[in-house]
Order: C-alpha cells, then structure tokens, then sequence
C-alpha cells in the first residue's frame, strides 16, 4: 500500500491538470460563443458600445496599418526577387510565378498578419484587460449593471479580428501588386497570364482554406489572450504567469491552424 | 478601461466613429473586391465553350490546368472523368473569345516533359476551316518523355548486355581475338604465314617440297628446251632441212608449170579439133535434112501409091 501511494499522487496530479487543461479550453470555447451571440445582438451596438467599439477598431488598426503594410511590401519584393532569381537560373521562370504567389499570399503573409496583431494589440489588449480585472473595475461594471464582457471584452476581440482580417486581406492585395511589379514592370501587358496563374493557384478549396485560416488566425489572437485575461486568476498558484500561459496556448493553436492549413492544401 | 463607468462621449468620438467606418468600409471594399478578382481569375465572368478530349490516362492532368494554343492560355480544364470505355475525358472550358482559334482540323496533344507540369496543346494547321462546335469530342495525341525514359534504358540495357556479350571471352568479339592471337602466334612461328595458309606445319612443308621439286622440273625443262631448240634450228636441225626441200620443191613447182604449158599447148590443138569437129557435125545436120526431105519424098510416094492402088483401104469412118 505505501508503495502504491507515489503512484496514486501522480495519478491525482495528472487527474487535476487535465481537468484544469479541459476546462481552460471549456471557458475559452465559452467565451467564443457568448462573444459570437453578443456580436450577432443588436443590443450589442448601442451608442455607447459603439463608441467604444469604434475607439477599439480604429486604435488596432489604423496606426499599425501603414508600418504593417509596408513591412510585407519590403518583404514581398526580397522575397519575390530571391525567388524569381533563384527560377531563372534553374530554368524553371514559368513557376516562379506560382511559387511567391503560394508563399507569400496564402502562407506567409495570414500568419504575419496574426502574429503582428497579437503582439502590438490583442496581447496588449489581454495584459490591460487583466489589470481591469485587477484592479476590480470589471466588479465595478458589474455592479453598475453593465456586463463586463459585454462592454470591455467583445470591442477588444472584435477588434482584434477585424484587423487580423484587414492586414491580412491589404497585405494580400499589396504583395500580388509587388509580386507583379517586380517580374513585369510598371505595364498591363502581363496582366492577363498573371490573373490567369493566380486563378490557378486559387482553386475553390484552396480559396476557402485560405478564408478559413485567416478567420481562425483572427479568432485565436483575439479570444485566448482575452480568456487568458479573464480567468487568469485561477491558475496564479502555477510558476508561470496567466499571460505566458495564454500566450504558448496562443502560438500553439496558431501553429496547429498553420498545419491543419498546409495539411489542407497540400495533401 | 480606467474609466469604466458610463462615458459621457467627447466630442472626438464621433469623430472617430467616422474613421472606425471608413476603416470598415475600407476593408470592406478590399475584401469584395479580392473575392471579385478571384472569381474573375477563375474564369467566372468569361463566356466558354466546352471541348472535351478524350485520352488514354489522364495522368498529369490538373482540374484548372492550361489549354494551350502558340503558347497562350485559351482554355482550362474544368473536370476530369472516366468516360465508359475505360479512357480519360477531359472536359476543357475554352474561352469564346478565344474559341476561333480551334477549329474542326485542329489537333490536340497531351505532353509530358521531364522537367514540370503536363501541357495540353491545340494545333491548328487550316484557320479557314469550320469552326470547332460547342461540346466537340476530340481524341488527344500523348507524347511522354517520362515513358520514354524506361523504355531508353530498357534499350540502353540490352545493348550493354549484347555488348558485355560481345565482348566477353566466350562471346563473338572475345573469340574473334582469340583466334587473332593464335593467327599471329602462327605467323611468328616456323612456317610463318603458310602455316595459317595451309592450316598446319606438314602441309606447308609439302608446298615448299612441291615448289623445290618445281623448281627442278623447270630446270629439266629448260634443257629440253635446249635441247628441242638445237634441234630444231641447229644446222643439221629441222628448219634448215626444210628450207632446202622447199627449194627442191620450187623447182619442181617451175617443172610442172612448164609441162602445164605443153599441156595447154595440146588443149589449144585439141579446142581446134574440136571445132573442125563441130563444122562436121553442122554437114551432117544439112545432110540429115536431105535425107529427111528424101525420105519425105519416098513417103509421099507411097501413099500416092496406096491412093491408087485398089487395095486401097477404105479410110473414111462411118458415124453409127
């Protein structure tokens, strides 16, 4: 019997952490949905929300806007010439094309953009959301009859998303144009192969693997750091902090996005 | 929030409303117009006619791939699917505007390169000819330099075993320098090159015995041949003999021919004889006629005697 006591402790161990792992993803998988019902009522767009709504969008989006679109721009054109270079001299220019179009567009640039949103706004967004909490301003709501959530949490995803979708969508755009620049020249005379290989590339289901990454992408910067912000507090008894935790859990589901999406388009 | 109660708005919100919208709006009208553009790339607002090629194995073969004509891009294809007698349809979208480039002659090719993607091609030798009709069936030509690479080896492999063969030293070649090498030995050996001749040393041997005793014989014929020669135009030998008996015999020759004139002489006289001959026998015809008018006469007066005569027959033949 006191030999079988080591085994029971590590089993009660991992008993806990997987509780406490399925219900950190339980709130979570909550809290998307309470957000998604709150986004769809129109209660949800009052003036006030609205405003604040407003502030949230505008303040995650416009000023990263132009930096962020011409880092891809930088981006696009080195990597567009190292591939267009590197093609010519095998041989193989008809798939250059094909090639930085695969990369940049539906690979890299999605991921960039959800990278880049979650590390100037939604992980921003997170650590003051928890200092809200801290300090008790989100109780403070509450006793005012304001749902916190509702007021404090769904601008800061929603804005979020919204700007995942629009870096993404304009750096999309700006990296075909410098792609395109860069193998033709400031012309139109290849326009039509250009528009023709791009269709190529975009088959249905790779349009809609496309979509639905960035979309997902989108939603996991914007929702894990809030419910790491949110229910934080529980797990202050680990070594690591709320913020890490939500942050690794954050990469992980990216990552996993990433591969569901290759596993899609190239299998 | 720091200020979490309900905020009396400033009156920049609503500006910044404004701007949230736009930013909206912009985004908005990016992705529209993004759908847009994929769904022009796909051909979506592009009038086509369908083509359909049919072929013996649709490997390569991509749903979106080019149909290709002179290197431009002027359909796609839209399904592949396998038809009932087991070959491959490709269903190819080809763009309207683009769609008097095929016509009914046109040929069609399914290639396989190396190096890349697969291409189908469209080939059209007469531009006046009817044009191809919507949903025209057509059999696609197949070039694969990927199938053709087996079958090189395949070739490339039995070659090098032939030659391996060849080559080895039970093969032809091997043998062939075998027998080179004994020939040679051959040649170097006693008998040299007569031995290879003749195929052994003894017969060789025999040659050269047979051309010894030649030699000898020709040396006997030699003196024969002396020896015929003193005979023949020695001085007591057969050619100056034969001068003198010809001499002897002109001289002979010159003795007829003078009794040949005697005898010619005699013929002369005996042409002349002849001839008196001849006068004698034109007298006797004149005297064979005087004897034939007398015997004539003689008749006449026989029968003058017989009409008088009253013996006389009666001559006269009385008709029955």
């Amino acid at each position: 019997m006191m030999l079988m006591a080591p085994w029971r402790d590590l089993l009660a161990r991992t008993n806990h952490s997987a509780q406490k792992w399925l219900v950190q993803w339980w709130r979570l998988a909550h809290l998307g949905a309470v957000l998604l019902l709150l986004s769809l009522s129109p209660s949800s767009y009052k003036r006030a929300d609205r405003l604040v709504l407003a502030r949230h969008v505008y303040d995650n989006t416009a000023p990263i806007m132009t930096s962020f679109t011409l880092l891809c721009a930088l981006i696009s054109l080195v990597l567009t010439r190292i591939v267009t270079t590197t093609a010519l001299s095998y041989g193989l220019s008809q798939y250059a094309l094909q090639v930085v179009i695969r990369v940049l567009v539906l690979e890299l640039i999605p991921l960039t953009a959800a990278l880049f949103v979650a590390l100037r706004c939604t992980i921003p967004d997170g650590a003051e959301l928890a200092e809200l909490k801290a300090r008790g301003d989100l109780d403070t709501l509450r006793r005012q009859g304001i749902n916190p959530i509702h007021r404090e949490v769904l601008p800061r995803v929603m804005a979020g998303i919204f700007s995942t979708i629009t870096l993404a969508v304009l750096s999309c755009v700006v990296a075909l144009l410098v792609a395109y620049v860069t193998i033709y020249g400031f012309n139109l005379a290849g326009f039509a192969g250009y528009t023709r290989l791009f269709g190529q590339v975009f088959t249905p289901a790779v349009t809609l693997i496309f979509i639905m990454k960035t979309l997902l992408f989108s939603l996991a910067v914007s929702l894990i750091p809030m419910a790491s912000a949110l229910y934080g507090s529980a797990v202050n008894n680990t070594r690591t902090s709320a913020e890490m935790r939500g942050l690794v859990r954050m990469f992980a589901v990216i990552l996993l996005i990433e591969v569901l999406s290759l596993v899609g388009n190239y299998y | 929030m720091s200020e979490p109660a309900a905020p009396q708005p400033p009156p920049e919100q609503d500006h910044l409303e404004v701007k949230a919208v736009l930013l909206l709006s912009f985004m908005l009208v990016l992705v529209v117009a993004s759908a847009l553009y994929v769904m022009y790339a796909r051909g979506l607002f592009e009038s086509t006619q369908t083509l359909v090629l049919m072929s013996e194995d649709s490997e390569g073969v991509v749903v979106g791939m080019n149909l290709t004509f002179s290197g431009f891009p002027i359909g796609r294809v839209r399904r592949i699917e396998l038809a009932e007698d087991g070959k491959a349809r490709i269903v190819v979208d080809v763009a309207s505007k683009d769609a008097h480039w095929l016509r009914q002659s046109s040929v069609f090719t399914l290639v396989r390169g190396l190096v890349g993607g697969t291409n189908i091609r469209a080939y059209t030798g007469i531009l006046t000819d009817k044009p191809l009709e919507d949903g025209a069936v057509r059999t696609v030509l197949q070039g694969d330099a990927g199938a053709e690479v087996p079958k090189l080896i395949a070739a490339a492999k039995d070659l090098l075993e032939s030659v391996s063969t060849l080559v080895s030293k039970q093969g032809a070649l091997g043998a062939s320098f075998g027998n080179l090498q004994t020939l040679t030995a051959r040649i170097n050996g006693p008998g040299g090159a007569l031995t290879v001749l003749l195929g052994g040393e003894a017969e060789a041997k025999k040659l050269i015995t047979a051309l010894d005793r030649t030699n000898a014989l020709l040396a006997r014929v030699d003196g024969l041949a002396a020896k015929a020669d003193a005979q023949v135009f020695g001085e007591k030998g057969v050619l100056p003999e034969t001068r003198a008996t010809v001499v002897q015999l002109n001289a002979l020759l010159g003795d007829a021919r003078t009794s040949l004139k005697k005898v010619d002489a005699v013929l002369v006289e005996a042409q002349a004889i002849g001839a008196n001959v001849k006068d004698g026998t034109s007298d006797l015809k004149l005297l064979r006629g005087e004897v034939e008018a007398s015997l004539r006469k003689v008749d006449g007066l026989i029968n003058e005697i017989n009409r008088k005569w009253p013996f006389a027959r009666d001559a006269e033949i009385k008709l029955p």
